[in-house]
């Protein structure tokens, strides 16, 4: 409809998650105002996002460079691991404070339906992580949608074979059903880690 | 005690015959007669639309909108302890429905507490009892959630786990992936069906003398029964969980899961055999109105009584069913009922009002 440059834009910002064909027309129209200085810098910053910041190669974080933050904290304990399916899924735990383990992001959830199997996971980096070091307990904090609570039946099943020395515990069912980890408050949160159950 | 939320007043425009028309509704039982042909039951769908956003007759909704008209619109005032609500649906073919609850853009109405549950009686409806399980088995559900509002998430997730069970049932007959990954699946479909089966043993345990003590009232000459006849032993979780994986092989083999509350049916029985294939159509109504007002006396107990809308309910009953229907209709609750002759409604001593219709 448009020049093709600018119906480029509006079919990227179309593809952003909650955004419709009307808002991503409304945001490249509104681009299309801002000069130079201002618009570059938003060109720039997706850049640079996307060219230094990763995975990390232990728990699948995002990271600046190899490791994340938390896997290079040497104050953080490495013989407690809490699973979470998203990166998005360890802030809300880090805001609770009653968190002083590592972390590993599996990157989603099992899901027959889509097609996402075992090895679409993270699984056996966890799988290795966990039999090789001195892993003690394993917190599989999944949401607890249907989806959420096949993975971590599954995590409990593969830790049992690969790794029986380690505890495998779920957070104790104080999120309201079917939630995802990235909407529960800080307080529920908080005591659904005190209060967690052996798998 | 909380009052169930009243229907006080309809208003339609450009519905089925109705050009416009508005309809003042007793609290009780309001009886709307009229020649056959006349729009009777297009008055009952007009609540139920208003109520719902959906007709309780047809999947062709282009049909309630009149003939010569573009839009129809139905505008509902209900009244609970709180005051006065207005709920409007408005339905253009072709466009998404708006509807609106006190002014305000509603994307259903299920969930609004501005407006009574309800309960059809229409022929079509006969389906219910003598059509396959599957319309009971979610008849059913929907009286969990009528009873218990909480546990409507049970029915949801256990479609979500059933769903990605078959899908990966599907992809182990395809050799992609290996049969025990079928292992969390089987765990997390059982937790959900234990639930389901054991919810829907508390609704029917909840209508089941009534719905006998109805039955016969209403004249069925034997002793008549409802039962969950559900397909699995087993009475918890784990139970459901070591029958599915008992079946796997099966499962595996014709591709679905053929074990599970999925497969569970509501049965109606008269004299020990199943109404559904041994019922008269006669037999048939009379069980069909006595499961509604069996759910109504268990609604009424925890002050949820459905408005029910009946359409011809009286024409095959005799004059003593008649008389007795009307006492049960009169006994509480809010009752629009449609008949050809209002004489043959016997509810004009409890103060009901009769509405003629004007087109
Ligand atoms: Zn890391």
């Amino acid at each position: 409809m448009f020049a093709p440059p600018i119906d480029r834009l509006i079919t990227e910002f179309a593809r952003l998650p909650g955004i419709g064909q009307r808002t991503a027309q409304r945001l490249a129209f509104y681009v299309l105002r801002l000069s130079p200085e201002q618009a570059l810098p938003l060109a720039e910053a997706i850049r640079e996002v996307k060219e230094s910041v990763g995975l990390c190669e232990i728990c699948f974080n995002l990271a600046v460079g190899p490791r994340c933050r938390i896997c290079e904290d040497e104050r953080r304990d490495a013989d407690v691991i809490c699973v979470v399916e998203e990166p998005s899924d360890v802030i809300p735990i880090e805001r609770t404070h009653e968190w002083r383990g590592r972390y590993h992001v599996l990157g989603g959830a099992l899901s027959p339906i889509d097609g996402i199997d075992p090895e679409d996971l993270h699984l056996e980096e966890l799988a290795r992580r966990v039999e090789s070091g001195a892993v003690r307990e394993v917190v599989v904090a999944t949401n607890s949608t249907t989806t959420g609570e096949a993975t971590a039946l599954h995590i409990a099943d593969l830790l049992r074979e690969r790794a029986p020395q380690a505890a495998v515990t779920r957070l104790a069912s104080g999120l309201p059903v079917g939630a995802d980890l990235e909407y529960a408050d800080e307080i529920t949160l908080g005591k659904a880690f005190q209060g967690r159950r052996a798998l | 005690m909380a009052r169930p939320v009243t229907v006080r007043r309809v208003q339609l425009r450009d519905f089925r015959n109705y050009e416009r028309a508005r309809l003042d509704l007793a609290a009780g039982v309001t009886v709307i007669s009229g020649p056959n042909g006349a729009g009777k039951t297009n008055l009952l769908e007009a609540i139920y639309f208003g109520l719902t956003g959906r007709s309780c007759r047809t999947s062709n909704e282009r049909e309630m909108v009149r003939h010569g008209g573009s839009v129809t619109r139905v505008a509902l005032e209900t009244e609970d302890e709180a005051g006065a609500h207005l709920l409007e649906a408005g339905f253009e073919p072709g466009e998404t429905k708006r509807l609106r609850v006190d002014g305000a853009l509603v994307e259903g109405l299920a969930n609004s507490t501005a407006r009574p549950l309800v309960s059809v009686f229409m022929p079509e409806r006969l389906e219910l009892v003598r059509g396959a399980p599957s319309a009971r088995r979610a008849h059913l559900d929907q009286l969990v959630t009528a009873l218990w509002p909480g546990r409507a998430p049970t029915r949801a997730s256990y479609a979500r786990a059933l769903a990605q069970r078959n899908a990966l049932l599907a992809r182990v007959r395809a050799g992609i992936v290996a049969a025990e990954l079928l292992d969390p699946w089987d765990a997390e479909l059982a937790r959900h069906g234990a639930q389901l089966m054991s919810d829907r043993e508390q609704a029917v345990a909840a209508i089941a003398e009534s719905f006998a003590a109805r039955a016969r009232e209403l004249g069925l000459p034997q002793s008549a029964e409802v039962t969950y006849r559900r397909r699995s032993r087993a009475t918890d979780g784990e139970g459901l969980r070591a029958e599915l994986e008992a079946r796997r092989a099966t499962d595996l083999a014709r591709g679905f899961s053929g074990h599970g509350p999925h497969r569970d049916d509501l049965a109606l029985s008269h004299d020990g055999r199943p109404l559904r294939a041994f019922g008269s159509q006669g037999q048939q109504r009379v069980a069909l109105l006595a499961l509604l007002l069996a759910e109504r006396d268990a609604l009424a107990e925890i002050d949820r009584s459905p408005l029910m809308l009946l359409d011809d309910v009286m024409s095959e009953l005799d004059s003593e069913r008649r008389e007795r229907l009307g006492a049960l209709l009169g006994e509480g609750g809010q009752v629009v009922v449609t008949a050809t002759d209002a004489e043959r409604v016997p509810v004009s001593s409890l103060g009901a009002l009769a509405t003629e219709l004007l087109a």
